[in-house]
């Protein structure tokens, strides 16, 4: 699951994580995505950009 | 002392204070991130957690969700008339019951008081499965961000000098400084440069006008200087969304005088 508050600076970034996976399958430019959300520093910014989803691999074998 | 606010929006704020020192800054920042209480989760009780979290991650991710808080009516827990058991005076409590498939957010969490609630209905918590299930009973309590970040109102809370951008006579209007400034905050007007209007509060003190100048070759010493203020501070400070930004201030403010005071009664007691 995304973290829900950048690392650094402790903003609360999950909440755009679904919209920012959405637009990022249709093919978006990334850089535009999180201006769009409001991540204006390269703490949080790196938060979703980073960001590995795995919880539909473990899901399975609860 | 004088606060002036360059602007204050709902969840961020830029202001000066004025006619400081520095010793007063940061004990102003100090208080503000760490000394303000806010509502967080702190106990969880889990009746049922089949998703892939381990309940302890479960209750680390509740406790970072940002509550509204509201101080009417309520008392941190340590000083709270039921020592510390937890009664309706000290802490809300919410509640969660989630069955899959779906994702259980932060507005799946129903609150006692409708007023102390989570900053935004949209947090992801966990992701369930069908036949996955989520209960689970939660209580936050008031507490400050020197105690854990998740009671922190602020996110970035900092300030700097205020600069001052002092530009000499026999500057020629070379224009070097201008093409250096990494904000560009400078413009060459009339043979001369000077700053652009109400741009010098984006100066971040690193000189390199200032290098550019002396490498232009106009002699000895730069025609460009950048000092700082040392009575002025550029406050930038972040709500998290759990309390507005004049409220955290306000907050702050009454913290040190609250402090100071206590000081003045130890020392006419001795």
């Amino acid at each position: 699951m995304i973290p829900i508050r950048c690392f650094t600076c402790g903003k609360v970034i999950s909440r755009g994580y679904e919209e920012y996976k959405r637009r990022r399958t249709e093919g978006e430019d990334p850089e535009q995505i999180l201006d769009d959300l409001g991540m204006d520093r390269y703490c949080c910014r790196r938060m979703l950009l980073t960001h590995k989803e795995i919880i539909d691999e473990i899901n399975p074998y609860q | 002392m004088k606060l002036e606010f360059k602007d204050l929006l709902i969840d961020q704020t830029r202001f000066i204070l004025s006619d400081s020192s520095p010793a007063f800054a940061n004990s102003l920042r100090r208080a503000m991130t760490s000394e303000v209480l806010t509502f967080a989760i702190e106990d969880v009780r889990v009746y049922d957690n089949s998703s892939a979290l381990f309940d302890e991650m479960l209750a680390h991710r509740l406790g970072l969700i940002p509550i509204v808080t509201e101080y009417a009516g309520y008392t941190p827990r340590d000083v709270c008339s039921c020592d510390g058991a937890g009664c309706s005076q000290c802490s809300v409590t919410f509640t969660m019951s989630v069955e899959g498939p779906r994702m259980v957010a932060s507005g799946d969490l129903i609150s006692q008081d409708p007023v102390i609630k989570p900053v935004s209905d949209d947090i992801p918590i966990v992701k369930l499965e069908s036949g996955q299930k989520v209960v689970i009973e939660a209580r936050a309590i008031l507490n400050a961000g020197n105690e854990h970040v998740k009671w922190q109102p602020t996110t970035i809370c900092g300030y700097k000098n205020y600069p001052v951008i002092r530009i000499d006579d026999n500057c020629d209007g070379c224009g070097h400084c201008v093409e250096a400034c990494p904000k560009g905050i400078l413009a060459v007007v009339d043979g001369t440069v000077c700053v652009k209007d109400g741009m010098d509060t984006e100066c971040s003190l690193c000189r390199l006008c200032e290098q550019a100048c002396l490498n232009s070759g106009i002699g000895e010493k730069p025609a460009i200087h950048i000092d700082m203020d040392p009575k002025r501070f550029l406050f930038t400070m972040e709500s998290c969304g759990s309390l507005p930004p004049a409220t955290i201030i306000k907050e702050g403010l009454q913290f040190l005088k609250n402090q100071s005071d206590n000081l003045l009664e130890t020392l006419e007691d001795l």
